[in-house]
C-alpha cells in the first residue's frame, strides 16, 4: 500500500513537472526523444490559360526534418533541429496582359529551379525554479541563399503558476547570391538582416482549458527584392506586427481536445491579415489520435502590388507582381493520424491548401493569376528513450 | 473588415483571461496531456509555418523568427 502511494505521488510530481510552462518548477525533459519526419509538397500545375507559354509545372519539393531534444544534467536540456529539402519547379518570373485583356503569368526558364536547402539549428535551455532561459544558433545554406541566426528567449511563471510571461528575441544576417546573375541582369550579391521580438502571456483557465496571447514586432532590412523577377522594386525596410491568440480545451465527455488559433498581422509594406485555426485532437483509444485541422487565412494588397509588370516605370519605383503581395485568400484542411507504441509514435498527415482571390475577406482591386494550391503528404516518426 | 476584427481580437483575449479559477499542481493532469500542448507536434508546426512563410505576405506571431530563406 506504501509502495503505491509512492508511485502516486511520483507520477502526480512527473506530471506537474512535465506541464510546459506551467509547473511548480521548470524542469528538462524526463526522457529524449529523436524525431523524424518526411513530407511532400507538390504545387498544383497552372493552367494554360493562365500562362500561355512554357512549362505550366511549379514547385514539387521534398522535405527531411530531424530533431533530437534530451536533457544534459539536472538543470539543462539540448535541443538539434536539421532539415533538408529537394526543390525542383518553376516560380512566376513576370507577368503580362493576355490576349482577352486579363493578366498571365510567365513562368522561369523551360528547365525550372532545382535547388536544396540544408540547415541545422542547436539550442540548450537552463531550468530555475521560475522559469527558465535558453537560445540557440541556426544556419541555413542554398544554392543562392545563406542565413546565419540566432535567438534568446526567458520564461517565468507567476501567480501561483498559473501564468506565464516569457520573453524572445532572435536575429538572422542573410546573404542573396542569384545564379545565372550576369546572363540575366540580376544583382550579382545582396543582403539583408531581420529582427525579432516577441512577448507571450500564457494563463490557465481552470483544470481543462488555458490560453495564450502574444505579441511580435519584426523590422526587416536590406535588399527585399525578388531578384528572379523580370522587374520588382520594393522598399528596403519593412516592418510587421503580429497578435496571435490561442486556446486549448479538453472535453471530458468526449476524450478530445480543441485548439484554436487567431492571428492578426499588420506591416507597413501596406499587408493587413487575418488567420483563423483549429483542429481535434480525438483520442481513439489509448494509443490512436486522429486529428483534423482546418485553416482560414485573408489578407490585403501590399501598396505597390500591381497585377501587369509595367516596364515603361522607372525601375526605381516601388511595384511587385509577386502572387504574394496580392489580396487573397486561402483555405486548407488537413487530416492527421497517430499511433503510439510504446516507445515509438508514429504520424500520417495528409493536407490540402487552395488560394483564391475570391474568398479574401479584403477588397480585391487586382486580382492575381499564379496564386497557389497544393497538397501535402507527410510521415513522422518519433522514438523516446 | 479589419475595424471590426481588431475589438473582435479584444474580445477574445478578454473572454480569454476572464473566469480563470486556481488550479492546484495536482489537478493539471488534464493539462499536462501531449494533445493539450501549445504545439502539439512540434515538427507539423515547424514545417507548416515554413510553408505559410513562403506562401503569404504575413509572418509572427507566437514565437520570435528563425532564419530567412530564398523561399521568400
Amino acid at each position: 500500500m506504501k509502495a503505491k502511494t509512492s508511485h502516486s505521488l511520483i507520477a502526480l510530481s512527473t506530471t506537474a513537472l512535465a506541464l510546459p510552462g506551467i509547473a511548480i518548477a521548470d524542469a528538462p525533459p524526463v526522457e529524449s526523444t529523436l524525431s523524424y519526419k518526411i513530407s511532400n509538397y507538390k504545387e498544383d500545375d497552372l493552367d494554360r490559360e493562365e500562362s500561355p507559354f512554357g512549362d505550366l509545372g511549379r514547385y514539387d519539393i521534398d522535405v527531411h526534418q530531424f530533431q533530437l531534444i534530451t536533457p544534459i544534467g539536472r538543470d539543462f536540456s539540448l535541443q538539434i533541429d536539421a532539415n533538408y529539402e529537394d526543390l525542383s519547379g518553376a516560380s512566376p518570373w513576370f507577368t503580362t496582359l493576355g490576349p482577352d485583356g486579363s493578366p498571365v503569368v510567365n513562368l522561369s526558364g523551360a528547365s525550372g529551379i532545382q535547388d536544396r536547402r540544408a540547415e541545422l539549428s542547436i539550442g540548450s535551455r537552463y531550468y530555475l525554479e521560475n522559469g527558465s532561459i535558453g537560445g540557440n544558433i541556426g544556419y541555413s545554406e542554398e544554392d543562392d541563399y545563406r542565413a546565419t541566426y540566432g535567438s534568446l528567449s526567458g520564461e517565468r511563471h507567476f501567480n501561483n503558476d498559473l501564468t506565464t510571461v516569457s520573453i524572445g528575441m532572435s536575429y538572422s544576417a542573410d546573404d542573396i547570391f542569384p545564379v545565372d546573375a550576369e546572363i540575366f541582369g540580376r544583382v550579382v550579391s545582396e543582403n539583408k538582416s531581420s529582427t525579432s521580438a516577441v512577448i507571450n502571456i500564457s494563463q490557465i483557465i481552470n483544470q481543462v482549458s488555458t490560453a495564450q496571447v502574444a505579441l511580435s514586432v519584426t523590422q526587416q532590412a536590406g535588399f527585399l527584392t525578388d531578384p528572379y523577377k523580370l522587374r520588382d522594386t520594393r522598399p528596403d525596410e519593412k516592418t510587421q506586427i503580429a497578435v496571435s491568440t490561442s486556446y486549448r480545451r479538453y472535453i471530458r465527455s468526449a476524450d478530445a481536445a480543441w485548439h484554436v488559433n487567431y492571428r492578426y498581422y499588420d506591416d507597413d509594406f501596406g499587408v493587413s491579415s487575418q488567420t483563423i485555426d483549429m483542429s481535434w485532437h480525438q483520442n481513439l483509444g489509448r494509443r490512436f489520435q486522429l486529428i483534423p485541422t482546418l485553416r482560414y487565412y485573408s489578407q490585403s494588397a501590399a501598396n505597390f502590388f500591381t497585377n501587369v509588370d509595367n516596364f515603361l516605370r522607372p525601375e526605381t519605383e516601388l511595384q511587385s507582381s509577386d502572387y504574394r503581395l496580392s489580396a487573397f485568400g486561402a483555405v486548407s484542411g488537413g487530416l492527421s493520424f497517430k499511433a503510439n507504441m510504446g516507445n515509438w509514435t508514429t504520424t500520417l498527415t495528409a493536407e490540402r491548401y487552395i488560394a483564391n482571390d475570391k474568398y479574401s475577406a479584403h477588397e480585391v482591386q487586382l486580382p492575381s493569376t499564379a496564386l497557389v494550391k497544393y497538397f501535402r503528404v507527410s510521415a513522422g516518426v518519433d522514438f523516446s528513450f | 473588415m479589419a475595424r471590426y476584427l481588431k475589438p473582435l481580437l479584444l474580445l477574445l483575449v478578454l473572454t480569454n483571461m476572464v473566469a480563470c479559477t486556481q488550479v492546484q499542481p495536482w489537478q493539471r493532469g488534464i493539462l499536462a496531456k501531449e494533445e493539450m500542448a501549445w504545439k502539439a507536434d512540434p515538427l507539423e508546426s515547424a514545417l507548416n509555418d515554413h510553408i505559410f512563410f513562403s506562401k503569404e505576405a504575413s509572418s509572427g506571431g507566437s514565437s520570435a523568427a528563425g532564419g530567412g530563406c530564398g523561399c521568400n
